[in-house]
Order: structure tokens, then sequence, then C-alpha cells
């Protein structure tokens, strides 16, 4: 697979675990977890923000990595 | 009248007499935890007993026996709920038979314990050894209570510094195929909830024995039908192998690329999301 297929997968991955992360501080009735639940899922949107410039620059130096 | 006409009339009486006093004494009655309970609750069952049996007997001294030793103990409850003094005197104080890991043998002898008898006690305790235990002390009821010395205490989450987690208890919403609306409402969930959560499961409500959601809103189900598998609630687990899978990625990433720049994004990025796994992993591998 090429690197651009790689990043895009992890992308999802994340994107996956950011959407887990919420749906656990839904579900939870304890309130600091649901704090921390939150917390971390503000992180890995951080992480998202970082992987999807990243991505951007990738497609605009290697044309053929172009979309999905 | 014939006899075990009048045997039937006395028992059944009776025990609804020795039900509606024990609902009056309470809990702490059938617990038996003090002296008075103890006593009235051998000699309740005696009078009643006898009376049920001897039908020599009168039936109305009977109850006035079995209502002396439930009026009697219920107004000392009373008054030793108010009172220190009446307190030490009625239910009794414990006793230390062992300090500092040393058996103090005055307290054992006015105890009138033997060795082996201590010895039987610890060892139900799960304790072989004396010298394991820092404090015990013998209990009004007679039970043994043991303070085992803090090396041999089981380890728990404070002694290896993990974060403290601190867990909700689990509510059965499902009992014998019905689902329970307040322990639903408890739990903060709703039926259109545990519809999804039953439908995700592929099953239905009359086919579940019994239904538990823990405090992150999980459920867990057992079926009538033991033959068909129940999947375990996967949510938390794939969660953390995900985030594992991703931090690796961005490791190789990070080793894979050529560009300063991204090589600094990519290790920045692994990082944080290590540190994350540290601080989640403990809540998603319960």
């Amino acid at each position: 697979m090429t690197i651009g297929a790689d990043l895009k997968q992890c992308l999802a991955t994340i994107k996956s675990i950011e959407a887990g992360l919420s749906s656990l501080a839904i579900n939870t009735n304890a309130e600091d977890e649901q704090r921390l639940y939150h917390e971390q899922m503000m992180v890995i949107e951080e992480i998202k923000q970082d992987l999807m410039k990243r991505i951007g620059e990738v497609e605009r130096e290697e044309e053929q990595y172009k979309g999905f | 009248m014939p006899e075990w006409i009048h045997i039937i009339y006395r028992g059944v009486l009776f025990l609804i007499l020795l039900f509606l006093m024990t609902k009056l004494l309470g809990k702490k009655q059938i617990s038996q935890l003090s002296f008075f309970e103890y006593i009235s609750g051998i000699t309740i069952g005696s009078i009643a007993a006898e009376v049920i049996m001897g039908l020599d007997n009168n039936i109305w001294h009977g109850i006035i026996g079995v209502a002396i030793f439930a009026v009697i103990p219920f107004f000392v409850e009373i008054l030793s709920l108010h009172n220190k003094k009446i307190r030490d005197v009625v239910e009794g104080k414990g006793t230390v038979l062992i300090k500092d890991g040393k058996l103090l043998e005055d307290n054992l002898k006015k105890e009138k314990y033997t060795t082996d008898e201590i010895l039987q006690l610890l060892r139900g305790k799960d304790v072989f050894q004396v010298n394991e235990v820092e404090y015990a002390v013998l209990e009004a009821d007679g039970k043994l209570s043991v303070l085992l010395k803090k090396d041999n205490r089981p380890l728990t989450r404070k002694d290896i510094d993990l974060p403290s987690i601190n867990e909700k208890e689990p509510h059965t919403i499902i009992m014998d195929g019905e689902m329970i609306d307040d322990k639903l409402a408890s739990a903060g969930k709703n039926r259109a909830w545990l519809k999804q959560e039953l439908d995700k499961q592929n099953v239905t409500i009359e086919n579940v024995f019994l239904g538990q959601v823990d405090s992150s809103g999980q459920l867990t189900l057992d079926l009538y039908d033991d033959k068909i598998q129940v999947p375990k609630p996967q949510e938390k687990p794939l969660l953390l192998a995900n985030m594992k899978k991703c931090q690796a990625d961005l490791e190789l990433f990070a080793l894979a690329t050529d560009s300063e720049k991204a090589k600094r994004l990519y290790a920045a990025n692994a990082r944080k999301l290590q540190e994350s796994m540290d601080v989640l992993s403990p809540h998603l591998k319960g």
C-alpha cells in the first residue's frame, strides 16, 4: 500500500477512536469518567487535525495520492 | 375438637406471631449481633415450640411469654441507641486478642478461649500463622475480626500507584424476560436505548433471563438458551486496540518519512496518543 493510503487508513481509525470515546462519554453515568473520556476525545481531535493537515500536504506534493 | 386441629391452629397462629415480631425487631434480630438478641432468639423459639406441641399449656401464657421477649429487647434496643453505657453492658464490647502480632494471653483466658480455638478462628480467616496478624478483636457476637499486617494484605490499586477508578454499581435491568423500568431509570437509560442494544446483540427481550448494565453503559446478557453464544461487550477493548494500532502507525510514519517537519509532527502525535492511552487503559481494560 502507498503511504497515502496508509495515512488515510490511520485517519479513519483515529476518527473511529474519537467516535468510540464520544459514545462512551455519553453512555457512562460516572461523572469523572465522563469528563476523562471527553478530555481524551479532545486530544484525539487534535491528533486528527494534525493528520488531516499532513494528508493535505502529501496530496499536494504527490498528485497520485489524491482522493480516496 | 381433635388434637391435631389444635396443633394446626396453634402452629399457624404462632407462625404469624413470630413473623410479625421479627418484622418489628428488624434485621438486627436475624443477625443475632448481641447477647440480648441471642437469648431472645433462643427463648422465643422454645416457647413457641412448647406451646404448639404441648396442648396442656394455655395458649395465652405462651403469647405473653413470647411478647415479653419481644417487647423488652425492643425497648432496650431503643435505650442503647441513645446511651453508650447501656450499649456497652447490653450489647457487649469486643475483646482484643492479638495486638502488634502478639497473643494477649490474659484476654484469651478472660474469654476462655483455648489456643486451639483461637487458631481455628484465625484459620477461618485464612490466617495460618499468628505473626501475620497485626490486630485481632473478638467481637461481641463471637466472631473474630482480623487486621493483617500491611505486608500480608492483598495488593490494591493504591499500593502500585495506579490512578483511582470511581466505579458505580451495576444495575439489573432485565429479569426473567421482563424489563424493570425503575432500575432502567436509575441506570440513566430508557426503553429505546435498551431496544437498540438488544437489536445490536440480535436477541428479543423474552429470551433474556438476566440483563445487567454497568456504569459505562455496557449491557451484559444471560439468555435462557445457554447454547446461544452472546457476544461480550467489545466496545472498550476494541477502542484500546485501535489506539494501539494508530500509535504504532504514527511511529512507523515518523520513521518512514524523509521530511524533518513531518517526522516531528508524527512523533509528537504518537507521544500524545501514548499518553492518552496510558490514562485511558485502566478504564478500558476493566
